[in-house]
């Protein structure tokens, strides 16, 4: 008697329920490997570039002007007179605060002048106590207006809006200048 | 009369087949949405520390200009020259007109280096800048 026995076929399909497990690998280690740093850092807008011939000089006041002249010998000139860098935040705190509520052509304009030679570390931390001394300031008003901190204000919102509007931060890099 | 359990007759087992799918989905979402911008550094820098700094959480629209202790100037992944650097950039505006142009300078160099940048910039008028710092803990 001959014993027909059917063979036993493996099923011809590829076996799909590790694939998740491999696309879970995959995904994991995408997940890893990407670093999201974020950049951080010093904001500033450049002004304007005007061409030599159509350059035209605008007086300002000197009671809304701060200039703040850093020469090459480390030397930090608030308004002419050698400053203490770390102390730069404290003096324009009260002079911004007082501006809060003049009208925009009366704000208060900084003005960073350098030296080619002056070190890049020292322009940083002079912007630097000038930035801290308006976000100070912008915090206070935020504070007592809404009672926000400045993190909690949205971008593109009214009281942002009105923050650039009362305490707008004009830092001026200084056209430089040939001297001969 | 013997008694049978009701039972469903329908499969009580999750289709696991659409599983892979969905996952390879969350994996090209993770795969387009991150950014891989890895520059090759060639300059050596190490940047300057600061408290009041910001954050800029659109890293698209950011472009580099990285300055050596040395005062080699480096965008995307070349060593450039200061005359070329108006071009670049001005391509660089093109493409992307809101552009926040990034310096990464070694702390120890000078500012005229800087100021020469800053000039070109203007001149093609990529004026949104950033100073590049860690933040002062």
């Amino acid at each position: 008697m001959v014993k027909l026995k059917k063979r036993n076929r493996g099923s011809a399909d590829i076996p799909t329920s590790s694939m998740a497990d491999i696309a879970f690998l995959l995904l994991i280690f995408f997940l890893v490997s990407t670093t999201i740093d974020v950049d951080t850092g010093i904001g500033l807008v450049l002004p304007e570039w005007v061409p030599e011939d159509e350059k035209v000089e605008v007086k300002i006041g000197p009671d809304r002007l701060i200039t703040l002249n850093i020469n090459e010998f480390g030397d930090v000139l608030l308004n002419n007179e050698v400053f203490p860098v770390p102390r730069i935040k404290d003096n324009l705190i009260e002079r911004i605060r007082s501006k809060i509520e003049l009208p925009a052509e009366k704000k208060l304009i900084v003005s960073v002048k350098t030296d080619r030679k002056t070190n890049y570390n020292l322009y940083i931390q002079a912007i630097d106590q000038v930035k801290a001394a308006y976000f100070q300031v912008r915090e206070e008003y935020a504070l007592s207006k809404w009672g926000k901190k400045l993190y909690e204000i949205k971008e593109n919102s009214e009281e942002e809006k009105e923050l650039r509007d009362k305490i707008p931060i004009s830092i001026s890099i200084a056209e430089p200048q040939v001297v001969k | 009369m013997a008694f049978e359990k009701k039972r469903a007759k329908t499969k009580q087992d999750i289709p696991t087949a659409s599983l892979p799918d969905i996952i390879f989905m969350l994996l090209l979402f993770f795969m387009v949405t991150t950014t891989l911008k890895e520059f090759n550094v060639l300059v050596k820098f190490t940047l300057p520390e600061a408290e009041a700094i910001e954050k800029i959480e659109n890293k698209r629209i950011v472009s580099y200009i990285w300055v050596g202790y040395d005062e080699r100037i480096q965008i995307d992944d070349n060593i450039i020259d200061l005359k070329e650097l108006g071009n670049i950039m001005y391509k660089k505006r093109e493409a992307i007109p809101n552009v926040i142009v990034s310096f990464r300078v070694d702390k120890n160099s000078k500012m005229g280096i800087v100021t020469d940048i800053q000039q070109e910039l203007r001149k093609v008028h990529c004026r949104r800048i950033n100073y590049s710092a860690k933040f002062k803990s």
